[in-house]
């Protein structure tokens, strides 16, 4: 199922949440509604139209993904003017949600380039002095948000802990003190790495300017929410319009999926290249 | 890929980054004859470093029973198998490493070989524990010594390589070497938890934590190494096995360099598994009763002459003084000599930080003691 599936096919997969077969446009078209919703099962995306993007292997640096993995990604896009939402869906057998050693978590990605212009940034990640914005969804931040509990035993239900120095007896009392020793033994949240955790939304917003760059954003603007479907996921991506996107300027958006279980992440991902982004 | 000297092979190798020493290179001697697996150590950096959430199952430092013991499971058997042809020959007069290293064999796509273990492979941390190679016929635990029961302990921390291959594996640049000391260390603010340096380590000395979602490894202590003092790790050992300091390339050896004298001058300490191509800076003197078949494919061809000069110790006065100053202080010794019968230890300005008969007094007392008249079992 992960290989090569037929655009019929997923056409038709697809249909079993819409209420008819639609045909897939070349570009992303951007319907404007009244309410953006987070929810990938509302019935506002019945009548929107859908792009079916053709994704590819990253295999321009290292480490490269060699073995293909999801082929395409179908696309809807709405706006209210101030938000644009995107969803995606796409075909994953397996839920990776769990994070560990040599798990790798299901998640996906939109892009897009900061500024628009005619001249775009190379879709990998964007270009020196041609940044991209990009809002990354993952599945194990979902499980998290939807209340999910932090900590190991809802990773591994049978773990066994005797001891915590931060949960030791003398600190019962003191909230603060309890903080603070945790924090010592976690130093990328005492950093404040918005990649460590615990999160409100299962959304992360990054800037980059080529591979390797990726940095957070300089504020958490996106929002999402992702369901498990019958044969993979759907997911909403919202974020803020982006600047100077009207109907009379186009934009450009590119995609990225990661399959857990077949070892994706980071780098080793499927990806598209630019697509259209069209206000309607 | 860059070419870069690796003196531990005896050539030049390929390696993802141009050649960049630090100022200093923190190094350490393990000494096997005298680990009792006490694992002090281990909760010692446990109790330090890795109490906290989604650390429970990492030991940066983790001591395992050889032939089978292996934490994560089979970390050196998977690597050992992955690699082929690990040849030594000789230049010169020297041995020089004719297979490739972990850098040079990577497959299309990669950046180095390597492997990545699950999450079971850390559930047997002492797996092997005290399991000898060989079987022991009845009877044969009163004969000394043992053709092939034998086993031993390999104590592990980061090698704070000089060619890391964590930080070689890392497509975001969020592992660094620093260039004050050659510790390695992975940048908690910058991780995105790819786990490339948990594949990329041959040794498996980063982990992922699961609850940060970043990779997290030994750090040598640094705080303490900044104040002149020894890792916990080394400042703990029961067994006084450790000694630690920092260590110079062989063309700049220093007699009077802890280090140094048991690696450059006297070859007595060797790198584990030179061949993975890292130049890794913890350096072992090999057990001396495990048949050297074994032992040299781990510590490399300097194996056979390594266990013949501890095995000659007790008839090298400097040898056997400098043994004497592993875990004598928790200040780490820049510099030492022997005077006399006695080895000191001392700091880089030369000011003595400790001092150590190498020879103690021994008082031998009648059985019975008249005084109180009383026998008396003579216990040492
Ligand atoms: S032992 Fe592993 S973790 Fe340590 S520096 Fe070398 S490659 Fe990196
Ligand atoms: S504390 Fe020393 S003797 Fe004990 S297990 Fe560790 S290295 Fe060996």
């Amino acid at each position: 199922m992960r290989f090569v599936t037929s655009l019929t096919i997923l056409a038709l997969l697809f249909a079993t949440s819409c209420t008819k077969i639609q045909v897939p446009t070349p570009e992303v078209n951007v319907a404007q509604v009244k309410e953006i919703t987070l929810d990938p099962n509302a019935a506002v995306w019945d009548a929107v139209s859908l792009h079916a993007s053709k994704m590819i292997l990253q295999d321009l640096v290292e480490p490269r993904l060699l073995e293909p993995s999801t082929s395409e990604v179908m696309v809807k896009a709405i706006t209210n003017g101030s938000e644009i939402a995107f969803r995606l869906e796409w075909l994953d057998a397996s839920q990776s949600d769990m994070p560990g050693p040599r798990h790798f978590i299901d998640g996906c990605a939109v892009q897009l380039p900061s500024k628009v212009d005619s001249n775009v940034p190379a879709p990998q990640m964007g270009e020196v002095g041609k940044t991209v914005e990009i809002s990354y969804w993952r599945a194990d931040w979902q499980a998290i948000v939807e209340g999910r509990a932090d900590n190991i035993n809802a990773i591994y239900p049978n773990a066994s802990i005797d001891h915590y120095p931060a949960e030791a007896k003398p600190l019962e009392n003191n909230t603060q003190a309890q903080a603070e020793t945790a924090a010592r033994y976690s130093p990328a949240r005492a950093l404040g790495n918005r990649r460590s955790g615990p999160r409100d939304q299962p959304v992360e917003d990054l800037i980059a300017e080529g591979p390797s760059t990726l940095s957070p954003a300089p504020s958490a603007v996106s929002k999402g929410k992702g369901v498990k479907t019958a044969k993979g996921w759907a997911v909403v991506i919202s974020r803020p319009m982006p600047a100077g996107f009207s109907a009379a300027t186009p934009s450009q958006i590119a995609f990225a999926v990661w399959e857990g279980s077949h070892i994706e992440v980071g780098a080793r991902k499927m990806r598209t290249g630019w697509v259209p982004l069209i206000l309607k | 890929m860059a070419r870069v000297n690796n003196w531990q092979l005896g050539r030049e190798m390929s390696y993802w980054y141009p050649e960049s020493r630090p100022q200093k290179q923190f190094a350490a001697v393990f000494d096997t004859n005298k680990c009792i697996a006490c694992q002090t150590c281990t909760l010692a950096c446990k109790t330090t470093w890795t109490s906290g959430k989604g650390q429970e199952y990492m030991l940066w430092n983790n001591v395992e029973t050889k032939p089978y013991g292996s934490y994560p499971l089979a970390w050196d058997l998977n690597l050992l198998s992955l690699l082929d042809g690990q040849n030594w020959g000789e230049e010169g007069g020297k041995p020089v490493y004719k297979g490739s290293t972990i850098f040079e064999s990577a497959p299309a796509g990669e950046r180095v070989l390597g492997w990545r273990p699950e999450d079971e492979d850390y559930a047997y941390p002492n797996v092997g524990e005290d399991d000898c190679a060989g079987g022991v016929e009845h009877g044969a635990s009163i004969e000394i010594p043992h053709a092939m029961a034998w086993f031993y302990y390999l104590a592990r921390i980061c090698n704070h390589c000089t060619y890391p291959g964590c930080l070689a594996s890392c497509p975001r640049g969020s592992i660094y070497k620093r260039p004050e000391d050659g510790i390695v260390l992975v940048d908690q603010n910058r991780c995105r938890g790819y786990q490339e340096c948990v594949r990329g380590c041959p040794y498996k000395k980063v982990f992922f934590n699961p609850m940060t979602s970043t990779s997290e490894k030994c750090i040598a202590c640094y705080p303490k190494i900044e104040q002149g003092l020894s890792p916990q790790c080394f400042a703990n050992c029961i067994g006084k096995i450790r000694v630690a300091g920092f260590i110079n390339t062989p063309d700049k050896a220093e007699a009077d360099n802890p280090i140094d004298y048991l690696v450059h001058i006297k070859k007595v300490a060797l790198p584990l598994f030179p061949q993975f191509g890292l130049e890794p800076n913890v350096y072992y003197i090999p057990p001396i009763h495990v048949p050297t078949a074994f032992t040299r494919q781990m510590f490399g061809p300097g194996t056979d002459k390594a266990v013949e000069i501890y095995r000659n110790a007790p008839n090298d006065q400097d040898l056997t003084s400098l043994l004497g100053l592993f875990g004598s202080t928790e200040a780490i010794m820049r510099k030492w000599k022997r005077v006399g019968d006695k080895a000191i230890g001392m700091d880089e300005n030369g000011k003595e930080l400790v001092n150590v008969p190498f020879e103690e007094p021994v008082h031998i007392r009648p059985a019975y003691d008249k005084l109180y008249q009383i026998t008396r079992t003579n216990c040492p």
